[in-house]
């Protein structure tokens, strides 16, 4: 037990550090001791065979827990990406960083040999074809990242990997890199990135399709919020039903499983949703409760109330979407198939209380948008006008 | 998981005393000189534990049956029995005392032969069961409280009848205290205490149960209230009230929440997957299901809306602060898995409290096959 407390810290800390973030040493008895894991996790162990990995990117929000984990299971890592996000983060713990840019300068990746590439940046076939340029043929397998976003009819309840897929708008050209293309088409040039990764890596391709990622270095603030939110108390907004569906993956869990799939030479398609056993919306928020003092207390406000106030899905009340109509199968999609192949979920509380000691350390700006719901999330504000109206409301209907 | 119920205790294993947020309140005062009344039980060591850690001096008084030597070379020890022979405390001289063990007046009473008078505060364990009323939520400390039995005699109550009295006789114990040592005693009634070393299962069986995975019967309405306490939230509290000679009665609860947040905030904790059936409090006393005893920490609101709504401000007012639940729920389920075989056994077969599996399954099939009328 000691000894996977300490790989465990060891590692966080590791990550903090690189990061900017603040580590989490065991503390004195006496002291402030609020970072302490709830959760141990297994230990790490080492991989049988050593790979050579090539890391796409690595520097984002899933990318650092890739690395932190092939590192740890005694892989060589090599970065390849513009040096821009958190440059130097990993500096003289991976064995090589390549720097470029998979738009348009992928030169430094000339001449170079992998066991297996992690794409995890690319929105765009284009940058499929540019890195391919040096690797196809040097590489003996290739893990693209890819999104559920790549869904076209996310009403299928159950959705799987065979389920229906978008289709680009015609007139776009999908190797264009303006990035204004790029931003409007996102479910459809992701698609047209898996085809381009099966057609450059015949036969020795993964693409795995996550649903949400949260947990720690998630600056979207779409699971953020309710952390965030929940550990402030008073009255909070709830969205619709408690008994409405909710899926994500947390960060790491997509990440470990990522570098196990490239240990085990898993080819094909995945999605990457959490967790195994369906989760109400209401266990999601209590959960994350669970790990707070303040007494938060849950007021539930109809879908119908909420467009009234409009009051977005996914937006406004994160991570939710309606379980009705055209996301009717939104919280709702089949992940057996990757679960099958060793894709496992940490608990609830480990993913909701890491969120949110890591949210208590970025900036103070950031943390004043997160509550003010600029990037995602309804905002203190909004929240108390809406149960305002809400409560006004049934008052009126008594 | 192979830690020894010692490295449990001390903390050596798992740094449960470590990761407590309480353990940020600052020590006010001198160490103390502490008499510990029992101390080797489920709250007691948790007082112990954390006494000793802030530097104060602890002396413990019990029979050395339980957990024999517990605390041997970290405490000292005296050996005797409440309800018979206390000549082991007689000569000395505490800064204060904690009473833990204490269900009848009469123990109170043979302890302050020796104790009255060379103690300078009596911290009194008492139990939220001496109100008998429990229909009007968010009662305080002024509630009325069980009076006695009458032709019964408090002092000489026969132990097998002792568990039938249990709010009287606290209540009496309380009087005695105040009696023996007036204007230096603190009565602290907590609620349900739950967490590591309870062997009563009235909390374990839910992080055991919801852990196992699968369907699981979950009682009444999902918004039924429910309210706990940490041992270490209480015993840490109390060690506070002691530095800072805190006098009163206080009603020692956490706050009130849900069924469903209580038990999906204990699912949070774990990764099993569990799914809840909500059945109706009709459907399972028509089927021989008991609150409390089959579906723990739950009791129906009606009749019983104040059960579990006991006004804590008081309490709250003087510092007492709740680890989150998630710490309690994992922390009980680790420890659990740390149980010889036969206590674990025991809680699955609902021997003490909670559900056996087989007739968990039994009512929810039942409740299943039941035609389902109109709301």
């Amino acid at each position: 037990m000691a000894t996977n407390r300490r790989t465990f810290i060891k590692s966080v800390t590791a990550v903090g550090s690189a990061i900017g973030l603040a580590g989490v040493p065991r503390l004195a008895l006496g002291q402030e001791a609020e970072s302490e894991p709830v959760w141990t996790p297994k230990p790490v162990g080492k991989a049988r065979v050593p790979l050579n990995i090539l890391i796409l990117g690595g520097t984002g929000f899933t990318g650092p827990e890739q690395v932190e984990y092939a590192i740890a299971r005694g892989h060589r890592v090599t970065l390849f990406n513009r040096n821009k996000t958190r440059p130097g983060a990993f500096k003289g713990k991976v064995a090589e960083e390549l720097v470029g840019d998979l738009n348009n300068d992928t030169t430094a990746l000339q001449g170079k040999k992998f066991d297996v590439v992690i794409d995890n940046p690319t929105t765009a076939p284009a940058w499929v074809r540019n890195a391919a340029k040096h690797l196809a043929g040097n590489v003996k397998h290739y893990i693209f990242v890819s999104t559920t976003s790549t869904y076209s009819d996310q009403s299928i309840i159950g959705l799987n990997e065979n389920s229906p897929t978008v289709v680009l708008r015609e007139g776009i050209d999908p190797y264009s890199v303006d990035p204004q293309v790029i931003g409007g088409n996102y479910g459809g040039l992701k698609v047209l990135a898996e085809k381009e990764v099966q057609k450059q890596y015949p036969g020795i391709w993964t693409v795995i399709r996550p649903c949400l990622i949260v947990g720690p270095l998630d600056r979207t603030d779409r699971f953020t919020w309710w952390p965030a939110r929940i550990d402030k108390g008073g009255e909070v907004l709830a969205p619709d039903k408690p008994d409405d569906p909710c899926q994500f993956i947390d960060s790491r869990d997509l990440a470990e499983w990522t570098v196990r799939v490239a240990e085990a030479q898993e080819f094909g398609l995945y999605n990457a949703i959490g967790p195994t056993h369906p989760m109400t919306v209401s266990e999601m928020l209590y959960g994350v409760k669970a790990g707070t003092t303040a007494g938060a207390r849950f007021t539930w406000v109809p879908w119908d109330f909420l467009q009234e106030q409009k009051v977005r899905p996914w937006r406004d009340m994160t991570v939710w979407q309606p379980p009705y109509g055209r996301t009717a199968g939104y919280q709702r999609r089949d992940s057996r198939k990757s679960i099958a192949k060793g894709l496992t979920f940490r608990p609830l509380a480990v993913t909701a209380k890491d969120t949110l000691d890591w949210h208590k350390t970025r900036p103070e700006q950031e943390q004043l948008a997160t509550l003010n719901g600029e990037i995602n999330g309804i905002g203190l504000k909004r929240e108390a006008e809406v149960l305002a109206a809400w409560h006004a409301k049934v008052k009126a209907g008594q | 998981m192979s830690i020894t119920r010692r490295d449990f205790l001390t903390g050596a294993a798992n740094g449960t005393h470590l990761r407590a947020g309480s353990l940020a309140h600052e020590r006010v005062g001198a160490p103390l000189n502490i008499l510990i009344l029992g101390g080797t039980g489920f709250t007691g060591p948790e007082q112990v534990e954390y006494a000793t850690a802030r530097g104060h001096r602890v002396t413990l008084f019990n029979r050395n049956r339980t957990r024999p030597d517990l605390f041997k070379g970290r405490v000292d020890q005296l050996i005797g029995d409440l309800n018979g022979d206390v000549e082991s405390l007689k000569g000395h001289s505490f800064d204060v005392v904690i009473d833990n063990p204490t269900t009848a007046p009469a123990w109170v009473r043979n302890a302050a032969k020796h104790l009255a008078g060379h103690t300078k505060h009596y911290l009194f364990i008492s139990t939220l069961s001496v109100y008998p009323n429990n229909t009007v939520t968010n009662r305080d400390e002024s509630d009325g409280l069980t009076p006695l039995p009458e032709g019964l005699d408090p002092y000489t109550v026969p132990a097998d009848q002792a568990r039938r009295y249990y709010g009287a006789l606290k209540t009496e114990s309380e009087r005695e205290v105040a009696r023996q040592y007036p204007g230096i005693n603190t009565i602290v009634r907590p609620g349900l205490i739950v967490g590591p070393l309870d062997k009563s299962d009235r909390f374990t069986y839910w992080p055991v149960r919801i852990d196992r995975g699968g369907e699981v019967l979950a009682p009444g309405n999902p918004d039924d209230p429910n309210q706990i306490i940490d041992s270490r939230d209480l015993a840490e509290w109390m060690i506070r009230l002691a530095e800072q000679r805190v006098l009163g009665t206080f009603n020692a609860v956490g706050p009130v929440i849900s069924m469903w947040e209580l038990l999906a905030g204990i699912k949070s904790v774990t990764t099993a997957g569990a799914q809840f059936t909500w059945v109706p409090a009709d459907f399972l006393r028509a089927n021989g299901v008991t609150p409390w005893r089959h579906m723990p920490t739950w009791m129906p609101p009606v009749p019983n809306a104040g059960f579990s709504t006991r006004n804590n401000a008081r309490a709250v007012a003087a510092g007492l602060t709740f680890r989150p639940l998630s710490m309690t729920a994992k922390d009980t389920l680790d420890w659990h898995k740390t149980r010889p075989a036969e206590e674990q056994k025991s809680l699955a077969d609902g021997a003490i409290a909670g559900i056996p599996a087989t007739k968990e399954a039994e009512v929810i099939a039942a409740w299943k096959a039941k035609p389902q009328s109109a709301p």
